[in-house]
């Protein structure tokens, strides 16, 4: 019964991944794309959370930090981008 | 039924909800018309129930297995404390490169006045 | 106000070693702890700071506001997501604060990224003045100014006691 509940979850994280896939891919501006990229990453952390519940395993708790930085990351790298055209600023002072 | 599989269902239902809530709030950065209302809908609810759905595997874990793991606990802070911030970036490179504001009132007279590129800066 | 703090663990210890256990047991410890914040409550006059754990409670109050704006704004998004009628207006306004330092204005950021229905869109070089876009403006604006005053003596509560 519970088995049954935690597949139904990942059906449902897999279907909002798809529809925030089609804004990736209709979004008109760049910072669309950036946010809905953002909350891929984190339904992909949920996915393999409720994955390493059905699979009986501990293995997979250890990608759910490194996922979540590297998401928090690249959206800071990317919001520095749109701002000033350049990711690492070559003088210290503005 | 025993203790045990009371917990656990707890925390399956959790699960649930957690997952009900990422839909809706997939379905809602599809269909708002504007990139600002987006990163609303991305921000608040979406956080909400991916810490929900963890929060459920975390309880679940304890009452199955009998394993406190600390990563999950770990991963639930850094959620909580990084998701509106990096929202919050994003709305501002958003307003900074002059993305369109679809808005019924005219109360934002400060609009596009005074980008100043240089001063507002990241720290 | 940590030496109220350290006093605290120090009288923690003493219970310890006063109990003359074989081994370090925790329930010991933390009551120890529970004696030492009567004691330090009995005699916190002396001191002439306010009693620490004012501050601790205020700390988890503010912890308690910070859940409970992120599920009503939770909610209210979604019934903004799912009802058919989309007669909001998105709209921006712009507030002056007055908190100072960074912690404050940086805790005050980001209780209002969590308030229903409104993200802070860009914080003045001085660090006063807040813009803010909120999904609603006719509806929501009257709410958000009366709930960031709520905000600000909380924070204010935590970081000057």
């Amino acid at each position: 019964m519970t088995n049954f509940i935690f597949v139904a979850a990942i059906i449902l994280f897999s279907l909002s991944i798809a529809l925030l896939l089609i804004r990736v891919l209709k979004g008109p501006t760049l910072p669309d794309r950036v946010v809905a990229f953002d909350v891929i990453g984190v339904n992909l952390i949920s996915i393999v959370a409720v994955l390493s519940v059905v699979l009986r395993t501990k293995a997979y708790l250890e990608v759910i930090l490194i996922i979540a930085i590297l998401a928090f990351i690249s959206t800071i790298a990317f919001s520095k981008y749109i701002e000033r055209g350049r990711i690492i600023d070559r003088k210290p002072d503005r | 039924m025993t203790e045990n599989q009371i917990v656990e269902l707890i925390a399956a239902l959790m699960v649930l909800l957690g997952s009900i809530m990422a839909l809706i709030s997939a379905y809602g950065i599809l269909s708002l018309p504007d990139v600002y209302t987006r990163s609303h809908a991305g921000t608040k609810s979406s956080t909400l129930a991916v810490l929900l759905a963890l929060t459920g595997v975390f309880i679940f874990f304890w009452s199955a297995e009998h394993y406190v793991s600390i990563r999950l606990v770990l991963g639930i802070v850094f959620l909580y404390l990084t998701a509106p911030v990096a929202g919050h970036l994003i709305c501002r490179a958003a307003y900074n490169s002059e993305a369109e504001m679809k808005d019924g009132t005219g109360e934002n007279s400060f609009r596009y006045s005074s980008p100043q590129k240089k001063k507002n800066s990241i720290d | 106000m940590p030496v109220q703090f350290l006093l605290n663990l120090l009288i923690a210890v003493l219970w310890v070693f006063l109990k003359d256990a074989d081994t370090f047991k925790i329930p010991d410890f933390v009551t120890g702890f529970l004696i030492g914040v009567v004691i330090i409550f009995l005699m916190h006059r002396f001191f002439g700071t306010p009693f620490y754990l004012k501050r601790a409670y205020s700390m988890l109050k503010l912890l308690w506001i910070f859940n409970y704006e992120l599920w009503t704004s939770s909610i209210l998004i979604m019934k903004q997501i799912l009802l058919p009628s989309a007669t909001f207006e998105p709209g921006t306004f712009s507030y002056e604060t007055k908190l100072k330092s960074d912690w404050e204005v940086t805790a005050l950021a980001l209780l209002l990224m969590l308030t229903p229905g409104s993200v802070v869109l860009r914080i003045s070089p001085e660090g006063n003045v807040f813009y803010i876009h909120a999904m609603d403006v006719k509806d929501s604006k009257p709410i958000l100014l009366k709930s960031i005053q709520m905000y600000e003596k909380i924070i204010l509560e935590v970081t000057r006691p």
